[in-house]
């Protein structure tokens, strides 16, 4: 890690492996000796990021041997988050919990049995088959908030998600609610590169980013108000005429009930909704409308919104359609699931998981489009047309906040286990006092983790866990691509860590599931999986060192030849998909999840609007606080502010304050900044203090400036059909954090 | 011989700190020290009217470098290439350099007692290999090379685009130079 390392010296072996701290999965060549990594740089061959690496990328070898990371497995010793651990060793970690979990589905069926994820660090196929063989519908992730919703109504729509970008030849590009100038370097370089040919960058955004600082045009709405933005701009682009009447006539049903659907959606409408003048509306609508081809990067905003998402993730899809911007060149392609090598969903097993457990998943009969009665639909469609469905290992789970209070109220039945796998639940999932609640209250709790994070503080067994060089990556965007980038592992795991995969197969193995686990390690499974790709390779690290990567030749238009993977076989403008499943089949306007139109005496307690959490450097979620090499960038977490509220609040620029909701305050230090509307506040994610005590009550101060504390889960604020809960368009208040109430905990019930 | 040179292109910086970082790891510098800190300028107006420029900061190397001249014990040095360099062994950590140095690129070590700085990471060159903050930008707003080579890209940018040096009037003719938009 160092430029004292002779790296010409004789014995040195470079591995071809990747960095996991964010989706990019950047390339990462690792210089290995005697099982030691002495050296990484970026991958200059790996085709996302040619060499460079972010600020995360470069700490990995300070990440992989931490003094702080957890390296043998333990068992807690005195009561729940006492923080005194025994260390054991892995036979005697798994005969624990599978006995366990054995005794719990003798008593009260596989469903009391659930699984927490985070965001990819692991190979999830491996979860879910455990789980469906287990017998439990009930795993989950942050799913409902970060891209998976949006994946399933877009593909109720027109068959499947385009989310592949063809950017070269791209005129528009527009980033709705997304920054990759913060959390996705590598598809900022592309922006920047093709900016200086001409593109057109739109960013919607209530924040001005660093992506919003290199656009043609910035569209600063109200948080969570994207859906009359939507509304809005599909107006314009019908009414105005700058739809692709070709597209709609060969390709679309219903373009003649959409117009009229969405006729009284002017700009003047959505101006007061949205905060945006109506000509600043028409602008970006005609920018995308008339610069074909052009493009709408998914991004977690719309996600998170709560209530309104789904409509908005629907109205964001519809723009696609209408202006015929889907599978053409330099358009969102539908490039379906890879033909060629074994897809996740293959690998998960889910024809062994039997219907009337299917039916007991939690929140489905809420929350369907994410669940197993939208998911089967959908999935069946995509068998029909494309031969495979996608992954059901986050297309088709639990809703989360409905399992934490399944745990703490027994509602619809008792939930007695929780397995975490890559994720810190009091800090990344909604209304943290809830969860915090939950996980105190579980009866089993396991975690698998790289640190003792408030969540492993509480388990009764942390598990030690690979990182990204001690492990193989299959990278195949939530098993949905149609490529796949491979890479492997640079040295075996350090210390006792294995990864995810070896806990899942170990804990199934002694669950009686030895048959259905043929692959002794994950490079055995990942060559079963790139086989059929007919390489002639002899094993998975064979096909990284000489193949590396599969991208399929580009097929454009392929609705030509297969039709779209909705029931019609067309893109569905009035969906029947949605419509059987008891949702509106067109957009309708449904106001943000709380709002001052629909709830002015809230609006009077709360009067400033609230959005939670984008990604920014260097953190990654709730990850790297430990890192100092990362720290001292940002030693302690920022809220924005506009300098003219401040200034009214009595608040300036470095005072710590406090960012109230319905569900408690936080403590954040103040950033005054023109770059926000003077009544938005924007709060980083993710905050906790690995300095702190490591048990109660301390938890690594787990909700002093935890965003999380804010967030609302209740029903009447989850979007009806996938279930996303409230990250943004909420309604706060903030205030300086005085003596007299800097000391009181988080929930903002005290001390005032 | 070799002029080295670099060019930052601010059009295509975002402030990421991925140098920053970089720099810090590869040389193994003390948390408390940092070679090339990226400033961001803004926002600045008056929302929603507002910009918001990254400036990524280093060691100007110089053609009529200040630290070189000042430095009692010729620690720091420069090399015919350009690249403005700290001989460890002689320095004394004095800091004549640090206030002499309009540019804020000399570091106090407090670790080792002397001062380093950006050296344009010289011992990769040696190794055909960019310096650290240049091979790790996602956003290639970092451009390296020999500005005595027609053929380079920083040949190209200095010689094409509307380039600046800072603080230009007091004559030190940096070798840093910046796009801007």
């Amino acid at each position: 890690m160092s430029k004292n390392i002779d790296l010409t010296q004789e014995g040195i072996q470079v591995k071809r492996s990747c960095c996991f701290f964010c989706h990019q999965n950047c390339g990462v060549l690792a210089y290995v000796k005697d099982g030691r990594i002495l050296e990484i740089e970026g991958d200059p061959n790996n085709p996302t990021n040619q060499g460079a690496l972010c600020c995360r990328g470069n700490i990995a070898l300070k990440h992989l041997d931490h003094p702080a990371r957890v390296n043998y497995p333990l068992k807690r010793k005195g009561k729940r988050g006492s923080g005194e651990w025994e260390r054991i060793s892995w036979d005697q970690a798994l005969d624990e919990i599978a006995a366990k979990l054995d005794q719990i589905r003798n008593e009260f069926g596989a469903e009391a049995v659930t699984t927490a994820g985070g965001t990819q660090r692991t190979d999830d196929w491996a979860r879910r088959r455990f789980m469906n063989l287990y017998g439990s519908p009930n795993g989950f992730h942050n799913a409902h908030l970060c891209w998976i919703p949006t994946f399933m109504v877009e593909t109720a729509i027109y068959g499947w998600c385009p989310f592949e970008t063809d950017l070269t030849s791209s005129r528009c590009l527009v980033q709705w609610g997304h920054n990759p100038g913060a959390s996705g370097m590598p598809e900022m370089r592309g922006i920047n590169d093709l900016k200086q040919k001409g593109l057109k960058v739109i960013v919607i955004d209530p924040k001005f980013t660093e992506t919003a600082s290199k656009a043609d045009l910035w569209l600063p709405l109200r948080p969570g108000s994207d859906l009359a933005l939507a509304l809005a701009w599909l107006n314009v682009i019908i009414w105005e005429g700058l739809y692709d009447a070709a597209f709609i006539e060969n390709c679309c049903v219903g373009f003649n009930e959409l117009a009229q659907h969405v006729k009284d959606y002017t700009p003047e409408w959505a101006a007061p909704l949205t905060w945006l003048d109506p000509e600043l509306i028409r602008e970006g609508a005609r920018m995308y409308a008339t610069n074909k081809p052009g493009n709408i990067q998914w991004g977690v905003a719309i996600d998170q919104s709560g209530t309104p998402a789904g409509a908005a993730m629907h109205a964001r899809a519809l723009l696609r359609a209408v202006t015929g911007n889907l599978d053409a060149p330099g358009s969102d392609l539908l490039t379906g699931p890879s033909k060629e090598f074994i897809t996740d969903e293959e690998m998960e097993a889910n024809e062994w998981l039997p219907e009337e457990q299917k039916a007991k998943q939690i929140g489905s009969d809420r929350y369907k489009i994410t669940s197993w009665p939208g998911y089967g639909k959908i999935a069946q469609l995509c068998k029909d047309v494309w031969g495979k469905a996608p992954t059901a290992e986050w297309m088709c789970e639990a809703h989360p906040p409905s399992v934490y209070r399944a745990i703490l109220t027994g509602e619809p039945y008792p939930v007695k286990a929780l397995l975490v796998s890559a994720t810190n639940p009091v800090n990344s999932y909604g209304e943290s006092l809830q969860v915090l609640e939950a996980l105190r209250k579980v009866d089993f709790l396991v975690t698998c983790e790289y640190w003792m994070t408030p969540s492993s503080m509480l388990s009764d067994y942390v598990l030690p866990i690979a990182g990204a060089l001690e492990r193989p990556t299959f990278h195949s965007v939530y098993g949905c691509s149609d490529f796949v980038i491979a890479t492997q592992r640079a040295i075996q795991p350090m210390y006792e860590r294995r990864t995810d995969f070896d806990f899942w197969r170990d804990l199934g193995i002694r669950l009686g599931q030895a048959e259905m686990w043929p692959w002794e390690t994950l490079e055995e499974a990942n060559y079963y999986r790139i086989y059929p790709l007919g390489y002639g390779v002899s094993s998975y690290d064979e096909f990284v060192e000489k193949v590396f990567y599969h991208f399929p030749e580009r097929e454009y238009y392929k609705y030509g030849r297969i039709g779209f993977a909705t029931p019609s076989r067309r893109v569905e403008l009035v969906s029947s998909t949605l419509a059987e499943l008891g949702y509106p089949s067109m957009p309708t306007y449904i106001g943000p999840a709380e709002n001052e139109n629909d709830d002015p005496d809230l609006a009077e307690k709360f009067p400033l609007v609230l959005t939670t959490g984008g990604g920014f450097m260097p953190f990654h979620h709730s990850e790297h606080f430990q890192i100092e090499e990362l720290r001292f960038l940002r030693y302690e977490p920022y809220m924005d502010i506009n300098p003219t509220t401040a200034d009214k609040l009595g608040i300036k620029d470095g005072d710590w304050v406090w960012i109230e909701t319905e569900r408690g305050r936080i403590k954040q230090k103040a950033n005054l900044t023109q770059g926000i509307h003077p009544r938005v506040i924007v709060t980083q994610r993710g905050w906790w203090y690995p300095e702190r005590e490591a048990c109660e009550p301390e938890l690594g101060g787990c909700l002093e400036s935890n965003t999380n504390v804010l967030t609302s889960v209740a029903d009447k604020d989850c979007d009806p059909i996938g279930g996303s809960w409230a990250n943004r368009g909420l309604l706060c208040r903030v205030y300086k954090v005085e003596s007299s109430t800097i000391t009181s905990g988080s929930n903002g019930k005290d001390g005032k | 011989m070799a002029r080295y040179a670099m060019v930052l292109d601010t059009r295509r910086c975002i402030g990421c700190h991925s140098c920053t970082v970089a720099c810090k790891v590869h040389n193994d510098l003390p948390v408390d020290m940092i070679y090339n800190p990226v400033t961001t300028v803004g926002p600045v107006g008056v929302f929603p009217h507002v910009h918001m420029e990254f400036i990524p900061l280093l060691c100007m190397h110089c053609a009529n470098p200040p630290c070189v001249e000042c430095c009692p014990t010729t620690a720091s040095q420069q090399r015919e290439d350009g690249i403005v360099w700290v001989d460890e062994n002689k320095c004394v950590g004095c800091k004549a350099c640090v206030m002499a140095c309009p540019y804020g690129a000399r570091i106090p070590n407090h670790e080792k007692g002397v001062v380093q700085k950006c050296d344009f990471c010289k011992d990769r060159l040696v190794l055909g290999k960019e310096p650290y903050c240049v091979a790790t930008c996602h956003q290639r707003a970092r451009i390296f090379g020999d500005l005595d080579d027609e053929s380079s890209e920083v040949y190209r940018l200095v010689n094409q685009e509307n380039v600046v040096r800072l603080l230009p009037e007091l004559g030190t003719e940096p070798y840093v130079f910046y796009i801007m938009d």
